[in-house]
């Protein structure tokens, strides 16, 4: 057992991810980040994160969606929650994540930007943590 | 879908233990991975858990025949493809078995380099299919909603604002959090800009194709406006160790709006010394022949991929340089440039070599004396009143 839980944020906004990352890292998380797809399918497959952050539209086009498929096809990651942090809509069915995606049903979906504190809730909440 | 550095994998099927050993081997060489089961209940275990790019499996069997796993590996996974092992004497059935969807079959006793061509072929197919599922999916979710992509694109910067505000909003004030503030802050602004930006070239793309904003079309003199834009981007360029060149004729007269050449030849020049590197240069040429005029934009920038070129006049499109340095922008500026092109009847064209610099070639409709006027007093510009679209 690690004793921090470690998150990984998936996102090509820089700014976005320093700042939420802040948050989560000053209470109590390790968080590493991924610039888009690859590098997002890369360091979950390596650092087996707790939990993951995903954006949806990356390099301009909506890589997210892919990079959740990509994750679930190893078996090591199927179940790992993945949590959505979007801009591109504010409600989950205007995403129809193709079925095949992965999408399982202890996912959250988030609009950009987040309430940092309705986040961190659900991610404790989700890890079986007590705040 | 195969990623960069992960091995696609191909699972093997077959009750005949050398089958499995060989087959294994093989792949593995190819680079993939590969992962053997000696029977279909076990095999479509494997599937579920393993999720493969490829399946081979024989179709003489005991337990679940081969048949049968065709059709619940595709349950599973339309996607995955599908190659049947069978004997000589069944050519039969491996024609059923692609009618049940598997897409290509082997005859034993098959080759190392048989089952390496039916592989590479049959994983180039899988490729294939994935990036146009992927396609598919981006076309309907992006393009169909082209409103719902741009104010994304507008609130992208709006959310990293507000983020750090909300952080900022919570973070006590000592000294160890003075500088971390400093610099969230100078980002706030740096995004300010970025939203600015964004919203003022998306309003010249709207203007240009909604036509308001040729105002005029006037007789203009390309060498004067290049000129003037090239000493306004001088102290940029010197900044950036880039030398300016121009080498333009006297005169480069096209029919136009003074304003939208401004635009086109800004945005032009901007890249070329943006997209540079330090010591490089930027050469403007012009010449006139056949009623055409040619300028080129020359840089011995970073170059474009070949890959990004189709989509290079795209809005919002802008290439991902990994390793090198972030440089501000919209991606919608070479957009306003074709637009602006069009409009006048004229054509753009880009080359380039990734590295090496690019060179970006506009042809436009030269400007001609009106028939029948006397050509010192159009000089004067008397002949803007003179329709030519
Ligand atoms: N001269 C150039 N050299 C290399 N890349 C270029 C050049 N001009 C444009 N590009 C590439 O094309 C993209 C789109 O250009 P543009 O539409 O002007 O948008 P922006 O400059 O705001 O990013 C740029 O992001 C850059 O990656
Ligand atoms: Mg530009």
């Amino acid at each position: 057992m690690r004793d921090k839980p470690r998150i990984l944020i998936v996102d090509d906004d820089d700014d976005f991810v320093e700042a939420v990352a802040f948050v989560l890292e000053a209470n109590g998380f390790t968080v590493s980040r991924g610039r888009d797809g690859a590098e997002g399918i890369r360091l979950a497959k390596m650092e087996r994160p707790d939990l993951i952050l995903m954006d949806i539209m990356m390099r301009e086009r909506t890589e997210g969606f892919f990079t959740i498929h990509e994750i679930r096809r190893d078996p090591a990651l199927t179940s790992v929650p993945i949590f959505v942090l979007s801009a591109f809509c504010t409600r989950l069915p205007d995403f129809e994540i193709p079925s095949s995606g992965g999408w399982l049903s202890h996912d959250m979906f988030f609009a950009k930007p987040v309430d940092t504190g309705q986040l961190l809730e659900k991610i404790r909440q989700r890890l079986g943590q007590t705040a | 879908m195969s990623q960069p550095g992960v091995p696609e994998t191909v699972l093997v099927i077959d009750d005949d233990y050398a089958i499995r050993l060989s087959c294994g081997k093989i792949l593995a060489k190819m680079g993939l991975r590969a992962e053997t089961f000696e029977d279909g209940a076990r095999g479509l275990d494997g599937v579920a858990t393993a999720k493969p790019d490829m399946v081979i499996v024989d179709l003489k069997m005991p337990g679940i025949s081969g048949m049968e796993v065709i059709t619940r590996v595709h349950e599973i996974d339309p996607q995955i493809v599908i190659v049947v092992i069978t004997g000589y004497a069944t050519i039969d059935t491996a024609v059923q078995a692609m009618k049940c969807g598997a897409y290509d079959f082997l005859p034993k006793p098959f080759s190392p380099d048989e089952l390496r061509l039916i592989v590479n072929r049959g994983l180039e197919r899988r490729r294939l299919a994935m990036e146009s599922m992927r396609h598919e999916i981006e076309q309907t979710v992006l393009k169909r909603r082209f409103v719902t992509f741009v104010s994304h694109q507008l609130r992208t910067p709006l959310v990293a604002i507000h983020q750090y505000l909300d952080v900022l909003r919570h973070l006590d004030q000592t000294s160890d959090t003075a500088a971390r503030r400093q610099e969230w802050l100078d980002r706030c602004l740096a995004r300010i800009d970025e939203l600015q930006n964004l919203i003022a070239d998306w309003l010249t793309l709207a203007r240009v194709e909604g036509g308001t904003l040729f105002k005029e079309r006037v007789k203009v003199d390309l060498n004067q406006v290049i000129r003037e834009i090239l000493k306004t981007y001088q102290q940029m360029a010197e900044a950036e160790n880039v030398l300016l060149e121009a080498s333009l004729p006297d005169g480069l007269f096209v029919w136009g709006d003074r304003s939208c050449m401004s635009v086109l030849f800004d945005n032009l020049i901007t890249n070329a010394i943006k997209y540079n590197k330090p010591g490089g240069s930027v050469t403007v040429s012009g010449t006139e022949s056949r009623g055409e005029v040619v300028i080129t934009v020359a840089d011995t920038g970073v170059g474009i991929p070949e890959e990004c070129r189709p989509f290079l006049f795209e809005e919002f499109f802008r290439v991902k340089n990994d390793g090198l340095k972030k440089t501000a922008g919209t991606g919608l500026g070479l957009p306003i440039c074709r637009k602006i092109v069009s409009e006048m009847g004229g054509t753009i064209h880009v080359e380039s070599e990734a590295g090496a610099g690019s060179t970006f070639r506009v042809r436009l409709p030269a400007w001609r004396e009106p028939e029948g006027a006397d050509g010192s007093q159009n000089h004067a510009g008397q002949a803007a009143n003179i329709d030519c679209r």
